[in-house]
């Protein structure tokens, strides 16, 4: 089964060496998308030969995401696996959602709350309104929908490559359940942020953030 | 005539001749300057016979003509900002995709340079 692992990068100057190098020993096909960052990340991905696409205008994550899909939907891969930049996501881990995949679920997050127990924060609310509505419309019970952590097959591959809305977790997962595609969650835990400032950092995005997904699941996905 | 509708009447016509001039010389695309056009010389139209708006309240049922441009005008504006909204998506839409393009050519070359 060829896999990749689609690796967005914005001035990632100081860490995408340490990030490609690691997924690199664990022996995955990687892409490194340079979403038109102004600082050296090309040149270093230049030097080092990495797999990568330089993108000529800035297109935001959502569309360097996409763009990820279509690299890998023209390039025939059966499996694409969205890992963050910013060192959250454990990269040792990305074979137990490949295995998934190998055993036929079209769509594997990576997700903190399978065995464990999700805890009240303001945040985890967010989640639990998010769970609710997607229970509410597709009937399936979800532990994680905010989770970046996911794989993809060929089918779902396919589906977001050419589509537009699939680059938000919850709505996307809201959309593949509703689909009937077959999807699993698997535990994973997740690492402390090693740098750089959370989106949802600012309230004004939160909120954008949870409306504009719960317009989407109620409204747009189906 | 009185005042203000002559004072209409010659900010509408400034109006046709400015959008007319701008269309001609950036040479904006004719199937989205048709709307502007349209829009231009109704108002030239309206500010001549300003008993098109009171029929047009009449039949509305609108107590006040006034009230009746301000439906049409902010309807006509809602619609029109949500017409460029979809063509913003798709314009979006359309440069994620050349420039998907644009870097695999850019990693194709590459490539080949290497070899």
């Amino acid at each position: 089964m060829k896999s990749l692992v689609i690796i967005p990068a914005f001035n990632e100057e100081e860490n995408i060496e340490k990030v490609v190098e690691k997924i690199k020993s664990y022996g995955y096909d990687y892409l490194v998308i340079n979403d038109c960052s102004s600082d050296n990340t090309a040149n270093i991905l230049k030097k080092n030969k990495y797999n990568h696409l330089d993108l000529s205008v800035n297109v935001g994550l959502a569309g360097v995401t996409r763009i990820g899909f279509m690299y890998g939907y023209d390039n025939d891969y059966d499996c694409i696996i969205n890992v963050d930049g910013d060192g959250q996501h454990p990269v040792d881990k990305v074979n137990l959602l490949v295995e998934e995949i190998e055993k036929g679920y079209d769509y594997v997050v990576g997700s903190r709350f399978v065995t464990d127990k999700k805890p009240f924060s303001l945040r985890m609310i967010g989640s639990r309104l998010i769970c609710g509505l997607i229970k509410l419309k597709t009937g399936k019970t979800v532990y994680d929908p905010t989770s970046g952590m996911r794989a993809l097959g060929r089918k779902v591959i396919e589906e977001f490559s050419k589509g537009m809305n699939y680059y938000a977790e919850p709505d996307a997962l809201c959309h593949i359940l509703k689909k009937g595609y077959k999807v699993k969650e698997v535990q994973v835990e997740m690492l402390e942020r090693q740098g750089g400032v959370s989106y949802f950092a600012s309230p004004f995005k939160t909120v954008k953030y949870m409306v504009a997904e719960i317009l989407s699941i109620l409204f747009v996905q189906w | 005539m009185n005042n203000l509708q002559t004072l209409l009447l010659v900010v509408s016509v400034l109006v046709l001749v400015f959008v007319l001039w701008n269309i001609i010389k950036n040479q904006m695309n004719i199937r989205y300057a048709i709307i502007w056009i349209l829009w231009a010389i109704g108002m030239v139209v309206i500010s001549l016979f300003p008993s098109i708006m009171l029929w047009v309240t009449n039949i509305l049922g609108i107590q006040t003509q006034s009230n009746a441009v301000f439906l049409i005008t902010i309807f006509l504006l809602y619609i029109l900002t949500f017409y460029l909204y979809l063509r913003i998506s798709k314009n979006n839409e359309e440069i994620t995709i050349l420039n998907y393009e644009i870097a695999s050519l850019k990693k194709l070359l590459e490539d080949k340079k290497d070899e």
